[in-house]
């Protein structure tokens, strides 16, 4: 039996092998086939993931607020944050306002990380620059313009308040206290020079603050408290950020909110998307399959004299199927192999030129396109073998 | 006699002339599909990003300049406003079939029954907006329902403006209501400046934002209680726009830097600096601002997608190619015994080549015109199952289309045709196959 | 000597066209019979008939004493491959395939492919040297001498030659018939079907058919 199937592996090699050009045609066929399932199958798993990182230039989704009457700490936010998978934070932004006047008008500072922001605020549009130290302000678009004042110009801000006994008041120059005869109370006109370094426009109510680092609204205060709000920016599911609230409400040490016209607006977005996707897939899949079928028709037609002369050589029908749907599977198995390889080829490419990030790698989909394009390609070889074998060798054999 | 041999290709050859057929079919109706697909997406995920909300506010010069930083005590400052019919204009613009929902607005501070205050913004839910102008009537339903579609009506239903004209009503913010008990049903008396009204509460909503613990009512009612009757403070609106580009920026710095021909340009894109632009040059006295975090994420993702979807076209147009010149290649070497034949018996290599050339150009005509319908009916599929609305067809696909088809045939060709120019009569008539 | 090949009343019908029309013929072990006649005069349906490859409209084929007729697809099949080997004109190889693999399919759908016999059968049609070529690399007279060492590989009791000759210069039709000769004396049944005059002339008997009958005997 050992020398029968050499032979049979024999004769299907030199098929594959031998008749090059005719076999070059039908692989091509099906490694196109297989690269656009495995190519667009691992687009179509990683659009979700790559379109709601694009969705982050949406700015923030979730937002901490302070439980009632205290405001949020440090500590507090570093255990919610925990609670969100750092592959899926973009970033996160405490704030922290205060009234403060500047040029006798007044107007609100928000103390926040220049670094983080850009991360949960992408949408800024900046004229100028960030502040990169300490004494520099971002001016919004309204402050600016009411303040009249443009980028490089130096402005300063002015906090009065009365002095407690908790304040550290050593770096408070002398002359920006004064005592109340009256009461004895100490108040300060507490000064902080600044340098506008640019003007944020949003067209939203951004513009009007004013954008000072954490150190100077500090300075200006000279008080230590916790923060306002901490917006924060993460690309996940909605499904998976409801549940980040809810353990973080759960928590107690503050308050999260999904802001709900981002994360629901989002999930339509992307799912409309994901099925445009999954149905071009379809579609193109389809005619795909109907083109490898008719190739590997045409293959076959061209061979039904080969067909008649191994009927007259005393094949039986069902070897000669095997014969034939063994070469077929083989190269349904290459065409397969192929493929996948440069379907995930393509996908890395279009994830890289579309969405700047290498595409995630899924290693189901490499068998699956293998024994869908073996599948595929046997079924499309098995009708027409199935006619080719019924003709009679004697008309074959005998010419047109 | 080339007819004649042609006919008898097309009645003797059919089968294989039909399959070759059909493969250009497909591959045609993969093009057509994909192309219109790809050049439809932008608009269609436009649509869908307008779930979003407003992308353009248009407010009063003024307005936009002196600042909103007072909001605390909003009686010492002059807040200018528009004249509510003023709205209207947005129907006349250039880019008007691009402005898909707009709504003004006017807001104030309230003092609710229990002496504690809350804002109240009058606006259209639903309007009837009839617009005359020239001569020209513009009419138009719009409103904040399909601004504010995030909006989860949590108790009663939406504010149907169109059903309940000339009665009071409003809708009370989910935040709000929890704090005072209101529900659906209920009526409230709302004071400001010493005018009151008695509206019936026709739902609650929750917005998930800010906007939970205000009121909204009809804009009339709003405008009574701050007796500005037939002003308002901002014009909310929602367009679909095209990603910005280097042009745009440079336009949005400053539009008279551009030249002629890139004004434009600029003016006939539906950028949305340019449709700002065009808001004001029809309302004079407003300011348009595109709303940044709106605007540029939704030309990210438009972009994105169009890119990706531009990719994947190319991908099934490689497919497709690649697909009908492989069957074109072996649908031709098939018949090299017929060929040879015409050799035997004189034919030059020219005649044979323009032979067979002409009568595969003709198969693949009659496949591709056949592919472009099954491509249309292909796109048509998508678009409703995805978007759920019909993918408009491009002229310039069936261009495309036929230029491609055209291309690939006779790339297909060259190999068999080649194949053909070697032949050796002797050896194919009497060769072992 | 015993009858190998027994045809009795053969008769075959494609619609009103009569084939082959009342045939009886006999054919003993070890003879050689050449079938001549011009064309469309049933010399193919008869070869088709007696391969095996086609089945008579009436009458009975017998074969070693056995109605074949009666034989089922399958068996038919079996009989075919042990008891039969086929030579074409077209030579019919299969082209992806060197000489000596050519000869070893025979063997392989009869029973067990086996390199060396198969390299035996060619040495015996002087094509030792040439097993390792595809028949794109061979001449005509070379493809149908691989031809009949295949038809000869399963050592079967009748040949049948369908115009062996028919593409071959004269050289090659000699070096041909010469083989057929060698296999003649071996005591291989012999069937050729053919329309030159100078292959006819070299077999023991020559049947003519005409119109499906059976013209003259010689």
């Amino acid at each position: 039996m050992n020398k029968k199937r050499r032979m049979f592996i024999r004769m299907i090699a030199a098929s594959l092998v031998r008749r090059r050009s005719r076999m070059v045609v039908a692989l091509l066929a099906i490694i196109v086939g297989a690269t656009i399932l495995a190519g667009l199958g691992m687009i179509y798993y990683d659009v979700p993931r790559q379109m709601s990182a694009q969705f982050r230039s949406y700015g923030a989704n979730i937002i901490f607020m302070p439980s009632e009457g205290t405001f949020i700490s440090d500590d507090a936010i570093r255990s919610a944050i925990s609670v969100i998978p750092s592959s899926e934070l973009e970033g996160y932004t405490p704030y922290r306002y205060e009234n403060t006047s500047i040029h006798n008008i007044p107007v609100t500072l928000a103390g926040i990380d220049f670094t983080s922001v850009q991360k949960t605020s992408p949408y800024w549009h900046i004229e100028g620059e960030y502040p990169s130290s300490d004494g520099e302000v971002l001016l919004g678009a309204k402050v600016a313009l009411s303040l009249g004042v443009k980028t490089g110009d130096k402005i300063s801000a002015l906090n009065s308040f009365e002095v407690t006994d908790n304040m550290d008041v050593s770096t408070v120059p002398e002359y920006e206290m004064y005592e109340d005869p009256a009461t004895g109370d100490v108040y300060c006109d507490h000064q902080l020079d600044l340098t506008v370094t640019g003007i944020v426009e949003t067209g939203g109510s951004e513009e009007e603050y004013a954008y000072i680092s954490l150190n100077d609204i500090e300075y200006l205060t000279l008080v230590k408290r916790g923060y306002d709000i901490v917006e924060v920016s993460v690309a996940s599911t909605s499904d998976n950020l409801s549940q980040y609230v809810t353990k973080i409400n759960s928590d107690g040490q503050l308050s999260a909110k999904l802001i709900k016209r981002v994360t629901a607006s989002e999930t339509e977005v992307l799912t409309k998307l994901q099925s445009l996707v999954f149905i071009v897939t379809a579609v193109v899949l389809i005619l795909t399959m109907i083109c490898v079928a008719t190739t590997m028709t045409a293959v076959i037609a061209e061979r039904r004299r080969e067909i008649g002369l191994r009927k007259a050589l005393g094949a039986d029908n069902s070897s000669i199927v095997g014969e034939f749907m063994s070469e077929g599977i083989v190269l349904g198995g290459i065409g397969g192999i192929l493929g996948a390889v440069l379907g995930y080829v393509f996908a890395q490419l279009v994830s890289i030129n579309v969405f700047g990030s290498g595409i995630t790698f899924r290693p189901l989909l490499i068998p699956i396109t293998i024994v869908v394009s073996v599948i595929v390609t046997g079924a499309a070889c098995l009708i027409p073998i199935r006619n080719a074998v019924n003709v009679d060798p004697a008309l074959v054999l005998k010419g047109e | 006699m080339f007819f004649t041999m042609m006919k008898g290709t097309f009645t003797k050859q059919w089968k294989k002339m039909l399959m070759i057929a059909v493969t250009v079919a497909l591959g045609a109706s993969i093009a057509t599909a994909m192309l219109n697909v790809m050049l439809d997406v932008g608009d269609k995920i436009n649509e869908e990003l307008k779930t979003y909300g407003s992308n353009i506010v248009v407010q009063p010069q003024s307005e936009a300049v002196v600042s909103k930083l007072y909001d605390l005590d909003n009686d010492d400052i002059t807040v200018d406003y528009i004249n509510e019919e003023k709205t209207g204009e947005l129907l006349t613009i250039f880019w008007h079939n691009n402005i898909t929902d707009f709504a003004p607005e006017i807001a104030t501070e309230v003092t609710l029954p229990d002496g504690e205050t809350a804002t109240l913004t009058g606006t259209w839910f639903n309007h009837h907006l009839e617009f005359y102008k020239k001569g020209m009537t513009y009419e138009r339903d719009t409103g904040i329902i399909n601004l504010r579609n995030w909006w989860d009506i949590v108790d009663g239903e939406w504010l149907d403006e169109q059903a309940v004209e000339g009665t009071l009503y409003a809708m009370v913010g989910k935040d709000l209501a929890d704090a005072k008990g209101i529900k659906a049903g209920d009526e409230l008396v709302l004071t400001a400046n010493g005018v009151s009204e008695t509206v019936t509460v026709k739902g609650i909503f929750d917005s998930g934002d800010d906007e939970s613990a205000t009121i909204y009512t009809t804009l009339p009612v709003a405008q009574k209680l701050t007796g500005k009757e037939g002003l308002i403070q901002k014009i909310e609106v929602s367009a679909i726009t095209s990603p910005d580009d280097e042009l745009s920026e440079r336009a949005a710095r400053n539009p008279n830097l551009l030249s002629g021909e890139e004004r434009d340009l600029w003016y006939c894109t539906a950028y949305v600096s340019s449709i700002c632009f065009q808001i004001q040059e029809a309302i004079p006295e407003a300011s348009a601002s595109a709303v940044r975090q709106i605007a540029d994420s939704e030309g990210k993702i438009l972009e994105k997608t169009e890119l990706l979807m531009s990719l994947i076209t190319f991908l099934s147009l490689l497919g497709a190619t690649l697909g009908i010149s492989n069957l074109v290649t072996s649908g031709v070497m098939e018949r090299a015994q017929e060929l040879a034949l015409h050799k035997a018996v004189g034919a030059t290599n020219v005649q044979i080549t323009v032979l067979v050339l002409t009568e595969t150009i003709i198969t693949a005509i009659i496949g591709a015109a056949a592919g472009y319908f099954l491509g249309y009916a292909f796109a048509q599929i998508i678009g409703h199952t995805v978007f759920s609305s019909s993918i408009e067809m491009s002229g310039m696909v069936a261009f495309i289309v036929a230029v491609l088809i055209i291309a690939v045939t006779l790339l297909g060709s060259i190999p068999a045709i080649r194949m053909i120019l070697r032949l050796r009569p002797s050896e194919v008539l009497h060769g072992g196959h | 000597m015993s009858s190998l090949l027994e045809l009795k009343n053969v008769s075959k019908i494609y619609g009103d066209l009569h084939a082959l029309d009342n045939v009886s013929l006999t054919v003993d072990k070890g003879e050689w019979i050449a079938i001549m006649g011009p064309s469309g005069s049933g010399k193919s349906t008869m070869m088709n008939i007696i391969s095996c490859m086609d089945k008579p409209t009436s009458g009975q084929v017998i074969f070693d004493g056995d109605d074949i007729t009666k034989y089922s697809r399958r068996k038919l099949t079996e009989f075919h491959r042990d008891k039969i080997g086929l030579v074409f004109q077209q030579f019919h190889l299969i082209n992806y395939l060197t000489a000596v693999e050519n000869v070893m399919v025979a063997q392989y759908y009869h029973s067990m492919p086996d390199e060396k016999e198969a390299l035996e059968a060619l040495e015996r049609v002087g094509l030792k040297d040439r097993a390792k070529h595809l028949p794109s690399q061979l001449s005509g007279g070379e493809q149908q001498r691989v031809c009949i060492a295949r038809a000869l590989i399963n050592s079967p009791e009748l040949i049948l030659a369908d115009e062996p000759t028919g593409n071959l210069d004269e050289a090659n039709e000699n070096i041909v018939l010469d083989i057929f000769r060698q296999l003649h004396k071996e005591g291989t049944s012999l069937i050729v079907v053919t329309h030159d005059p100078e292959v006819g002339e070299v077999a023991q008997r020559i049947i003519r058919l005409e119109h499906g009958r059976i013209a003259s005997k010689k």
